[in-house]
């Protein structure tokens, strides 16, 4: 029998996990791939070290001058803001991603209590906690510049704080961890997510209706507010420098309850990872549903794309189920509709919000135009994005990837032309159309800077493909050749387009433009149907790289 | 003579300096099971690859059911089927939608592709899971699908990589039933496993590469002659052991793991 290791002290331990969160840093920054993303984590080391050195220095500034100025129980905003960045900023870099790196430790001998502690460890290591510990030791120091008596209050709720903060965010991720296990809880996660961040924009109209009314509500609330542990923190600060100790003991309790009551259920949480906790993706049995998909044959016998030759009717449909089961690419298409209903509220209209007159029809519904087409576009120039291993079999079965392509183009354009005629539809409601001559000439526009488009959109995804997750926000980045391209093309083709646009009023022949455009849309179709073979033959060229990039 | 289903020569394919197949000769006949062998990073996915159309081989032909690959790559890949390595599925669809998907991929109508879509979903016993997406299914499941996939247009040569991996024992004999009775309908079947035992029992040729170059070829009774040993009597580890070990190539040696035997 092979003998068994000795035991290892927490400490030895704590440094064994710190050492292997480096070298899987170091050596993920060492591969070939990852020397951009290197430069990358310097700017960003760089631009984080600036912000957590700048908001230092305010924080010192804030507390000392809070102090100083006989304002000592405002220091609270200085917690809160702290609180919320600890707790709110973790979550946005997870990103809504599934991270089990920290569960995979319970392999090996740990005992809970240690488990309990390289956790609290894992999360004082973050950029979070890191930074706002530098944050609230500048307040501390600001505060006791301004009044050295409140020193011995800051050595007591300064690490009681920062306990509590960091279990409070441990406790939060474990169960965000748990939750966001699930790919369907994930991605509708991710929805609400980037619907509310859509919805933010309406925010600031709103506030401008309705910002005065809302004041008398605020300030009701805000004495709810104070039997929260960041109130707790700054009111035994302000007792402190009102030289009230009782009260400040009492506010230093109240917030070392919370602790002990985070830790209690942290431990809890803790221990029921420690015990094998299940998180697989793997759904539960389905009940036996013997032909239960004869409902959705049927609802595909219906369909309208018999007219396609079966490999572009294939690819369409997949394409379209892609799209509905992709949150986030399915909200991007309710964003059209309502930055025309936004942007028609701040520019346009009766009463803009935004600037003393309305910007005319003429030039404004062009200019929506080509931003939706913007927008709507992007996803294009790295169209296998999302096909993972399945990129596979396109290249195994009998099609030609002509087909492929306008299978996925076929369905884009169809979404664009669906998207624009809803924009015009809220735009006439909201705006009221441009003349004849310019609402053609931009129909026409459209046309060809989508079609102009698609052959290089095309183009760039067999070049520069990179592979992205659903309903993940975590490392998921376009190619940065891919987005210059598309950057670049929009440019020129944008560029053409007003020039066109202004020809037309500096000859005085208001149909020149939509002429022009109906020409140069003939020639884009052409381009676009002569691009197709090769491409075809470009995709064979490409089909390692592409099989390479999408199936790791 | 039967008809030859593969026939590769002088089958190169160099990543930069490394050459992971090295002028593989290949001939497989017709309604064959055949076994294609090699250790870990011996050159068996690269080659299957190169045969499924997924990886362009350097230098060399490949010949497959009498038709030239590189010049009729459409018409090659019509008449066959892939499981390849990591199975290839897109994971946002469900079964029957990948299968309607493929199916149609490979010109059948979409009423053939709905009846044979139901009947593999039922013989991979994935039937009782209508709605659930391919991604949330497990390996095993995933493996039955890519298999499903692979055969819903009824291939004359089927490649396999790994097929049993991760498959139940029951679906398993089934699926060991479904592929004897294609070769019996003179499909070639052409399947690279580490289980050995189960190259052994299905497959009636073997090839073995070692190193990028194939090392033998031939039915299991050709090979069993070209090894020391009692005639006929050895299995197929003894025989694929002896083939890697002659060119000096060390098993892994259990005393220099004292501190755990």
């Amino acid at each position: 029998m092979a003998d068994v290791g000795p035991r290892t002290s927490i400490l030895t331990q704590i440094k064994l996990v710190a050492r292997l969160r480096w070298r899987i840093l170091r050596n993920n920054l060492r591969r070939k791939n990852n020397r951009l993303d290197l430069i990358g984590l310097i700017f960003a080391g760089a631009f984080a070290s600036i912000l957590v050195v700048g908001l230092s220095v305010a924080f010192y500034a804030g507390g000392y001058s809070f102090v100083s100025q006989g304002r000592a129980s405002w220091i609270a905003l200085l917690f809160w803001a702290i609180f919320l960045f600890w707790q709110v900023f973790p979550v946005f870099v997870a990103g809504f991603g599934s991270s089990f790196e920290f569960r995979t430790l319970l392999r090996f001998p740990l005992r809970l209590s240690t488990f309990y502690v390289i956790g609290l460890a894992y999360g004082l290591a973050d950029f979070s906690a890191v930074a706002a510990i530098c944050w609230l030791l500048s307040m501390a120091a600001g505060a006791t510049v301004a009044q050295p008596g409140v020193l011995p209050v800051m050595l007591l709720i300064v690490p009681a704080f920062t306990v509590f903060n960091v279990t409070l965010e441990r406790l939060l991720g474990s169960w965000f961890e748990r939750l966001f296990a699930r790919r369907r809880t994930r991605e509708i996660f991710l929805a609400l997510f980037v619907l509310s961040a859509v919805s933010l924009q309406f925010l600031s109209p709103f506030l401008q209706r309705y910002g005065k009314s809302l004041q008398p509500v605020l300030s009701r609330l805000w004495p709810y507010l104070s039997v929260f542990p960041p109130s707790l923190a700054g009111r035994a600060v302000a007792d402190a420098a009102h030289q009230d100790l009782g009260g400040a003991l009492v506010s230093l309790l109240g917030l070392l309850v919370y602790v002990v009551i985070f830790s209690g259920l942290l431990w809890q949480r803790f221990a029921v990872q420690y015990r094998g906790e299940e998180l697989s993706e793997t759904s539960a049995p389905a009940r036996p549903a013997k032909r239960a998909d004869a409902a959705a044959s049927s609802a595909e016998r219906g369909d309208a794309l018999g007219v396609l030759a079966p490999q572009i009717a294939a690819v369409v449909r997949k394409e379209f189920r892609y799209l509905t089961r992709n949150g986030f690419a399915f909200i991007t298409l309710l964003m059209p509709p309502l930055l025309v209903l936004l942007f028609s509220s701040q520019f346009g209209g009766k009463h803009p919000t935004l600037s003393h007159r309305g910007i005319s029809p003429e030039m404004f519904f062009p200019g929506m135009m080509a931003y939706l087409v913007l927008i709507l576009l992007a996803p294009a120039y790295n169209c296998f994005a999302f096909e993972g291993r399945g990129i596979q079999t396109y290249f195994m079965s009998p099609v030609r990837f002509r087909n492929v392509f306008l299978g996925k183009n076929l369905l884009l354009v169809a979404i664009l032309a669906l998207e624009i005629t809803l924009a015009i539809v809220v735009f006439a409601l909201r705006v009221g159309l441009p003349a004849p001559p310019r609402f053609l000439a931009t129909l026409a526009a459209i046309v060809f800077v989508v079609v102009g488009q698609l052959s290089i959109a095309n183009w760039s995804s067999l070049s520069f493909p990179r592979k992205l997750e659903f309903g993940q926000m975590r490392n998921q980045r376009q190619s940065g050749m891919a987005v210059l391209l598309a950057f670049g093309v929009q440019i020129v083709l944008g560029g053409i387009s007003t020039l066109i646009l202004f020809a037309g009023k500096w000859t005085g022949n208001a149909w020149l433009p939509a002429e022009a455009f109906i020409f140069l849309a003939a020639a884009a179709i052409a381009g676009y149907v002569a691009a197709l073979d090769p491409l075809d033959q470009l995709a064979q060229t490409k089909k390692e790289v592409l099989i390479e990039t999408l199936c790791r | 003579m039967p008809e030859t289903a593969i026939l590769t020569e002088k089958l190169t394919r160099r990543f930069g300096n490394l050459t992971a197949v090295d002028g593989v000769d290949l001939q497989v006949a017709a309604g064959q099971f055949f076994g294609f062998l090699g250790p870990n990073g011996a050159g068996k996915s690269t080659t299957i690859k190169m045969l499924t159309g997924l990886l362009a081989p350097t230098s060399g032909r490949m010949n497959l059911l009498g038709v030239d690959f590189a010049s009729n790559p459409v018409d090659v890949k019509r008449q066959i089927g892939v499981v390849p390595e990591g199975m290839g599925l897109f994971e946002r669809l469900t079964g029957t939608e990948y299968l309607h998907f493929v199916g149609q991929m490979y010109g059948l109508d979409r009423a053939t592709t709905r009846q044979r879509s139901e009947e593999l979903l039922e013989f991979m016993q994935l039937a009782d899971r209508p709605k659930t997406l391919i991604a949330d299914y497990s390996h095993g499941m995933q493996k039955k699908l890519a298999l499903a996939a692979a055969v819903i247009h009824g291939p004359r040569i089927l490649f396999l990589d790994e097929p049993f991996e991760g498959v139940d024992a029951l679906a398993a004999g089934a699926l060991k039933a479904l592929l004897g009775r294609m070769t019996e309908r003179g499909a070639t079947i052409f399947l690279t496993s580490h289980v050995l035992e189960i190259v052994e029992r299905l497959c009636s040729h073997v090839a073995i590469i070692h190193k990028g170059r194939l090392v033998a070829q031939g039915s299991l009774e050709e090979l069993r002659r070209g090894v020391p040993g009692e005639a006929g009597t050895q299995t197929l580890e003894a025989i694929f052991l002896s083939i890697i070990g002659q060119d000096g190539t060390e098993r892994p040696q259990l005393e220099e793991l004292t501190w755990l035997t």
